[in-house]
């Protein structure tokens, strides 16, 4: 399989993130993943199938500031995918049309939320029963998906001793697999 | 039943009432600057069909209505009483209300956001407050999808809102501060600890009748309880400025200030015609006396309620029809020299 990004090389690594709770799958070569992602490459860990999913909010900046497949063009006023309301509109009577606005103008307003608040992150009530779609992301993922992602953590903080149980349950689940395949 | 106002509650020589308001908006509809009328109509009508529901989880008498039922001089007066917005008045789109038979709590729709959820209670208790307007959320929050984000919380038409979508405030009498002219000093103080401080009626620097809202400004980033929590420490200091200012006035100005209330009491008894600024001038001095024991009309005699009563546009309600602002000037006079007691 060719990697996801350039198309060039052969893809090694297996990549998962969570964006705003969006899972995408990607299959990158080495050289790509290590532009792409903070991950050690060159690691004894190097032959697995990786997936990530710890590190969405640096990727997610990364990828903004610098979209590789061309980002809009920056005369090309943003507007809302919600409710159509365009930056301009939203500025001149400080009122959004919409939930969506939020996350559609997150980019350019993250700063000044946190100007007008002090604060950008809410710590209060949530309704009932209320899931982040990370909670749910992760929910949904398989067993094998858990592990991987736990061992990731684990080499990030550098608790190596916890990432080799990790790996062997890894190893032990996948054997399973096989034989029940 | 008997109005919330009644009840004049704690530390109420300083604090009239406790407010709470929740912003809160469906997921499903656009906010209001996008949301089309037939939209509105249909927010207001799915909302309003609630009203069994929260009565009965609630277990407390609610009326739902659309604000077009609702009378011009009953819509004033309602606002007098701070049930309902101005800006809730002066929208074309539909809007509606659901109101507690106590009128402690109401909840507007299709306001400034989807719903303003509000509870108010007399005298210092925004906890009480807070714990009313929050136990309607739970019931609301059940039925209705709520525009909810992870990172920001509750999402509101504006992002000064957001967040807890909390607007905790008091509303305070502070007549020796305002005397003594620290009320524009005391706003530059407050507001940077993020609380604000309007004039309830009337403009914001200049208050009629001495009183004043005191409000969180900020609602992302703290919990709801911290928000409260902070604000309470705020008014506590303000509390005791007006009550040394008072005794400062006492001190000082003792046989002149005693004059003044009584001359107060005299004009509100004797009037003919009064306007509803001088009433409350007047009102508020005859408070101030009433707090500092200088004049005696019975224990719990609670000026507050006779200040929302004279408003124009309660006093239209009670007269039941509209009237010239002459006519209304006669019948204030009338009213305020049957409902003040003799003084004891
Ligand atoms: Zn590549
Ligand atoms: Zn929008």
């Amino acid at each position: 399989m060719l990697c996801d990004k350039c198309k060039k090389n052969e893809a090694k690594i297996y990549y998962t993130e969570i964006i705003n709770g969006e899972k995408t799958e990607q299959h990158l070569c080495e050289e790509c993943a290590a532009e792409y992602t903070s991950f050690p490459m060159g690691t004894a860990f190097m032959d697995q199938e990786i997936t990530l999913g710890s590190l969405l909010s640096t990727i997610l900046g990364n990828y903004y500031n610098n979209n590789p497949h061309g980002a809009e063009p920056a005369e090309k006023e943003i507007s809302c995918n919600g409710c159509g309301m365009t930056y301009s509109e939203f500025l001149r009577d400080g009122r959004f049309g919409c939930a969506k606005c939020y996350d559609s103008f997150r980019k350019i307003l993250e700063k000044s939320i946190k100007n007008i608040q002090g604060s950008d992150t809410h710590t209060g009530k949530k309704p009932k029963g209320f899931e982040s779609k990370t909670q749910k992301l992760v929910k949904e993922l398989s067993e094998l998906d858990k592990l991987s992602l736990r061992l990731q953590d684990a080499i990030e903080k550098e608790e190596f001793e916890e990432a080799a149980k990790l790996r062997d349950k890894i190893r032990e689940l996948k054997k399973e697999e096989i034989n029940n395949a | 039943m008997l109005k919330w106002y009644k009840d004049a509650g704690q530390n109420n020589d300083v604090v009239i009432s406790s407010r709470v308001r929740l912003a809160r908006n469906l997921k499903n509809y656009p906010f209001s600057v996008k949301l089309t009328e037939k939209q509105a109509a249909e927010l207001v009508e799915k909302v309003k069909a609630a009203t069994e529901v929260i009565e009965n989880q609630a277990t407390m008498k609610f009326y739902g209505c659309s604000a077009d039922v609702l009378g011009d001089t009953e819509k004033a007066a309602m606002v007098e009483r701070h049930i309902i917005s101005p800006l809730l008045v002066a929208k074309e789109q539909s809007t509606g209300l659901i109101l507690s038979e106590d009128e402690s709590i109401s909840i507007m729709i299709n306001e400034e956001d989807h719903l303003r959820i509000q509870s108010i209670t007399g005298g210092m208790n925004i906890g009480k407050a807070f714990h009313e307007a929050n136990k309607i959320d739970d019931i609301t929050g059940e039925i209705f999808d709520y525009a909810f984000h992870e990172k920001y919380g509750y999402l509101t038409s504006c992002p000064t809102n957001v967040g807890t979508g909390l607007r905790a405030s008091y509303m305070v009498f502070l007549p020796a501060l305002t005397i003594a002219g620290k009320i524009i000093k005391l706003a530059e103080e407050l507001g940077q600890y993020g609380i604000a401080l309007r004039g309830t009626y009337g403009e914001a620097s200049k208050s009629v009748g001495s009183l004043f809202q005191i409000s969180n400004q900020k609602t992302l980033g703290s919990t709801e309880k911290e928000i409260m929590e902070a604000l309470d420490r705020i008014v506590e200091q303000v509390m005791k400025q007006e009550r040394r200012q008072r005794e400062y006035i006492l001190t000082n100005n003792y046989d002149e200030f005693e004059d003044k209330v009584h001359r107060s009491y005299g004009v509100l008894k004797y009037a003919k015609q009064i306007s509803s600024g001088d009433a409350m001038t007047l009102l508020a001095q005859l408070k101030l006396g009433m707090d500092m024991n200088l004049i005696h009309l019975g224990d719990s005699y609670n000026i507050h309620e006779l200040m929302m009563e004279i408003q124009p546009g309660n006093l239209q309600c009670q007269l039941d029809k509209n009237v010239g602002s002459m006519q209304r000037d006669k019948f204030r006079a009338d009213y305020i020299r049957k409902k003040l007691p003799e003084h004891v």
